[in-house]
This record gives structure tokens, C-alpha cells and sequence, in this order.
């Protein structure tokens, strides 16, 4: 019975799972995640996992998927900078730029504030989270 | 008049070749390495490089130059920089060892990189332990001919074999890449050909195409990468008479498809893959005289695909021939050699007198629950089959095959 239980609280967790480079493959491209650079994960409020290789894959899946995500849900991304941490997609800072080679072609990376994203910003345009999802 | 004219040409063209000068390049010369010896050349000129060991940080061919290792002279960038890059028109570099790019890095850092150039040729280079191997970016009319590039092999650092970005009219031909992220990476590339190149143990890709149109791969051998080839994103891409092989593992495929339009899978074989093709949101797509052996599934077909012909294969010793999550309404399957069917041919035309139906109640029972694949091949799921066959009622209508071939198409 405490077994039972003990599965039952652990089944319905919000845990994040860490990305597993070179194995995990993104649910809306059907890529194998490889860089560390970048990366995204969802987690339902019910404690789904849906991982992505990017940002742009997850805004792609998010926007295709209309209405299944919502604010309950947690939306994670990976930082450019460290590589394969993950951060609070609400509270990342966004740079948009040519020269970042995201794996789908979307230009983006995500740092952890606006003060770090100014650090890489070069000739990009610096983005909040709330700009991306319109 | 005409006589004058042709002396005039044969003293332009003599006078130029005296002009073309060779320089060699050897370890305790003059010209102790490639960088001088590029400052000291103009334009046409050739340079030959003895045999030896050189250290190349970043050398520049800025230069229309003939570059031609004599020897397989080896080029080290000690983990410092990018090898060499070319930033000139018209060059030829062939006959080289290059090794130990910097790797992992914001930059991609390359055995050989390309930018912005037209009519050069990259041939018989030996590329070992790079962060990408070949590089090219914004460039055009550009051969990469018989090169070999052997990858950090750790998953990681492994940057692409040969990676072009928006470039067009490229020859990718007789190329072998192993130990990088993908062999051949084309991220916009336009009526590009890659033909009869090997990629073997990639992590990601043996090939993948990103947003790319009118290309042709032809003659390629895909064995035992993450997925063999990746197709995405594309337009009108011609697959003709290639390998996939031993692609295995879950979530792996022989090819992958995900949105593309307008392009033919002719003549390829598909042996020993978790799934042999994989398609989602295809459409117009034409698979024909293809040959499917002892792969899980041959060919995993998604709803969202419209319009596809598949005809003329052949499927022999696949656990399944096709799966599919809906009805495939609009697909056609025709004259495919199947040899899970069971059908007479009392007229003896060669074909079945009555349809085949691909899809068995099993596969689409694994679609729904993914756990049952552990009934495979038990009495109950055989049974389950064998009344479906007899009174179809669950498996898509649709989805049959009219003209069912007796014997496999011999090729």
C-alpha cells in the first residue's frame, strides 16, 4: 500500500527531467537533441514531459497545439551561455540573431536575464518571453 | 587573318603559364609553411607541399591557387583554431592531412572552411579530428570530391562532416564521414547532388536536409548512424538508389521525412532499420521500386501525408510493412511485391486476385498501446490477424494494396 502510494505521489510530480543530449528526440521536429546550447522542455500541470531541441520548437509546438498549454504549465529553456541547464521560460531574456545557429533555423538563444543577454547581443535584437509567444 | 589571331592566343596563353609560378612548400625551407608561402604567391600560381608535419592556425588562402600536398603533408591546428579557410575564387586544394580544429565552442570551428566563394574544388583530403570538417557558407559551383573526414567521436564536441549553409549548385560526390554529429549537413542549399558518399556511425544523421530544395542524393550508403538520412523542411528532393542499413535503435529510422512536398524515393533499400521510412506531413511524395527487408517497420506513414504513391516495392521479413495512426485516405498503394500475402492468382497474371491489406490489426493495436509489442508473434495476436484477413472490420479500408505481386520485382 505504501509502495502504491509512494508511486502514486511520485507519478504525479512537476519534476523538470534533465535533457539527455544525443538520445532524447524533440517532439516537434523528430530531431535528436544534440547541442547544449540549446534546448526546451514543457511540463503539464498533470506532469507530461515533452522535450524539444529549441526554443523555436517549442514556441512551433506551443503555437500548432492551440490551447493544450496554459499557464499551469511550465515552460523550460535551456541557457546559451552554460549549456543544458534549464531555466524559467517566463523569466528568460531572448536574443534573436543571425549569427546564432539554433537547430531549427530560428536564430534564438536563451539567457537567464536581460543583463546577461547583453553580453552576446551583438547586432541581434534582445526579446522577452511574452514578445515570442504572440 | 585567322592564322594571326590563333599566334596572338597561343602568346597570351604562353606568356600566362610562364607567369604561373610553383612554389614549394617544405619544413626547413624558405618556405617553411602554407601561410608564406600563400604571401609570396599570386594569383594562378600553384603551390606544392612536401611531406611533413606544418602547424596551420587559421591559414587564409586569399589567393587563386592551385594547393596540392605532395605526400599527404599534415596540417595541425593543435586545438587552436580553424585549419584552413578559403576566402578566394578559383582554388584548388587537394592532398592534405588536417587535424585538431578547436572544438565546442560558440563558433564552428573546421578542418576547411568556404565562405563566400565559387569554383573551387576540396579533393582527396584526409580530415581527422575536427570540430566540423568541411565547411562551406554562402558559396556556389563548389566540389567536394573524395574526402575523408573522421569526427571527435564523442557526442558532445561533434560538429557536421560537411555542413553547407545557403549555397547552391554543389557536388558533394565520394565522400566518407564517420564520428560527427551528421555526415552531411544542408541547411538552404539549392539543386545540390551528392552522390556515392558513405556516412557511417554519426551520432545524429548520416544525412539531413534542413530547408533545402531541388536536391539529388544518389548511389549514398547510410549504415548504422543515430537515423540514416533526415529530410525536413524540403521541397522536390530526388532520393535515387541508395543504401540504408542497420540504422537501430528506438526513436531511429532509415529515413526520416517530416514536411516535405513534391519528392521521389526511387530504387532504394531499406535493410535492417527500426523503421525504414518514417513520413510525416508528406505530401505528393512518390516511393517506387524500393526494396524493404528485415526492417521492424518498412514504412511508418502518419495521417497528416496526402497524396503519396508507393508502388512497385518490395517487403519481404519485415515484422511490419506499414503503419499508420489514421486512414490514409488519399495515399495509394499499387502492384507491390508483399510477402506476408496470402492471395491466389488463379489467371495467373503474376498479380493477386484479391487485395492486400498492409496494415495488420496488431500494428494498429501497437499504435494504441505501445506495451503490446510484447505479444508479438504469440498464437493470440496471429489469430487476431487471421480473422481480421478474413472480415475486415477495424484495420483503414483504405489503406490496400489492388494489384498485390505474386513474385518480388527482380532488380
Amino acid at each position: 500500500m505504501i509502495v502504491l502510494l509512494a508511486l502514486w505521489i511520485t507519478a504525479c510530480s512537476q519534476k523538470p527531467e534533465a535533457l539527455q543530449y544525443g538520445k532524447d528526440a524533440c517532439v516537434h521536429c523528430m530531431m535528436t537533441i544534440m547541442d547544449r546550447k540549446f534546448g526546451a522542455e514543457i511540463v503539464t500541470s498533470k506532469g507530461k514531459i515533452y522535450k524539444f531541441d529549441s526554443a523555436e520548437c517549442m514556441l512551433g509546438y506551443i503555437s500548432e497545439k492551440r490551447g493544450q498549454f496554459g499557464d499551469a504549465d511550465t515552460y523550460l529553456v535551456v541557457n546559451y551561455k552554460s549549456g543544458g541547464t534549464l531555466m524559467d521560460a517566463r523569466k528568460c531574456a531572448y536574443i534573436h540573431d543571425q549569427k546564432i545557429s539554433s537547430p531549427m533555423g530560428g536564430n534564438l538563444a536563451a539567457l537567464a536575464s536581460e543583463q546577461e543577454a547583453k553580453t552576446f547581443l551583438g547586432n541581434g535584437k534582445l526579446l522577452t518571453w511574452n514578445e515570442l509567444v504572440k | 587573318m585567322k592564322r594571326i589571331s590563333l599566334i596572338c592566343l597561343f602568346a597570351v596563353a604562353v606568356t600566362v603559364a610562364s607567369h604561373a609560378r610553383t612554389l614549394v612548400v617544405a619544413v626547413d625551407t624558405a618556405l617553411p609553411d602554407l601561410k608564406a608561402a600563400v604571401a609570396e604567391a599570386a594569383d594562378g600560381d600553384t603551390i606544392k607541399v612536401k611531406k611533413g608535419y606544418y602547424y596551420s592556425y587559421n591559414t587564409l588562402i586569399t589567393k587563386r591557387l592551385t594547393i596540392i600536398g605532395d605526400g599527404y603533408p599534415v596540417l595541425d591546428a593543435n586545438y587552436k583554431e580553424e585549419v584552413v579557410t578559403i576566402l578566394a575564387n578559383g582554388v584548388t586544394f587537394s592532398g592534405f592531412v588536417l587535424k585538431n580544429s578547436k572544438t565546442g565552442s560558440m563558433r564552428d570551428y573546421a578542418g576547411i572552411r568556404l565562405h563566400k566563394v565559387h569554383n573551387v574544388t576540396i579533393s582527396n583530403n584526409r580530415l581527422i579530428n575536427n570540430f566540423f570538417g568541411i565547411y562551406l557558407s554562402d558559396c556556389d559551383h563548389v566540389s567536394v570530391i573524395g574526402n575523408t573526414t573522421n569526427g571527435t567521436g564523442t557526442e558532445l564536441t561533434a560538429g557536421n562532416g560537411i555542413h553547407a549553409w545557403q549555397c547552391h549548385d554543389v557536388i558533394i560526390m565520394n565522400n566518407y564521414s564517420t564520428r560527427h554529429r551528421d555526415g552531411i549537413y544542408f541547411e538552404f542549399v539549392k539543386k545540390s547532388r551528392i552522390i556515392s558518399n558513405t556516412s557511417e556511425r554519426n551520432f545524429r544523421y548520416g544525412l539531413h536536409f534542413m530547408f533545402s530544395d531541388d536536391d539529388l542524393y544518389q548511389k549514398n550508403t547510410f549504415r548504422n548512424n543515430g537515423s540514416g538520412v533526415a529530410v525536413m523542411y524540403s521541397k522536390r528532393i530526388r532520393m535515387f538508389d541508395n543504401l540504408f542499413i542497420e540504422n537501430w535503435g528506438s526513436s531511429i529510422y532509415g529515413l526520416l521525412l517530416k514536411d516535405i512536398t513534391r519528392s521521389q524515393i526511387v530504387g532504394n533499400r531499406f535493410v535492417r532499420n527500426t523503421t525504414g521510412i518514417y513520413m510525416e506531413g508528406c505530401n505528393l511524395m512518390t516511393a517506387n521500386d524500393n526494396i524493404f527487408i528485415n526492417n521492424g517497420w518498412a514504412m511508418r506513414i502518419l495521417a497528416n501525408c496526402e497524396n503519396g504513391r508507393f508502388e512497385r516495392n518490395n517487403f519481404e521479413s519485415n515484422s511490419f510493412d506499414v503503419t499508420t495512426n489514421g486512414l490514409l485516405n488519399l495515399n495509394k498503394f499499387d502492384q507491390n511485391y508483399w510477402d506476408k500475402y496470402e492471395g491466389y492468382d488463379l489467371n495467373k497474371d503474376g498479380t493477386g486476385d484479391v487485395p492486400y491489406r498492409p496494415v495488420s490489426l496488431y500494428a494498429q493495436i501497437m499504435e494504441q498501446i505501445p506495451q503490446s509489442v510484447m505479444l508479438m508473434r504469440s498464437f493470440m495476436v496471429n489469430l487476431l490477424d487471421k480473422v481480421e484477413r478474413a472480415i475486415p472490420s477495424l484495420t483503414p479500408e483504405s489503406v490496400k494494396d489492388i494489384n498485390p505481386k505474386m513474385k518480388p520485382w527482380t532488380r
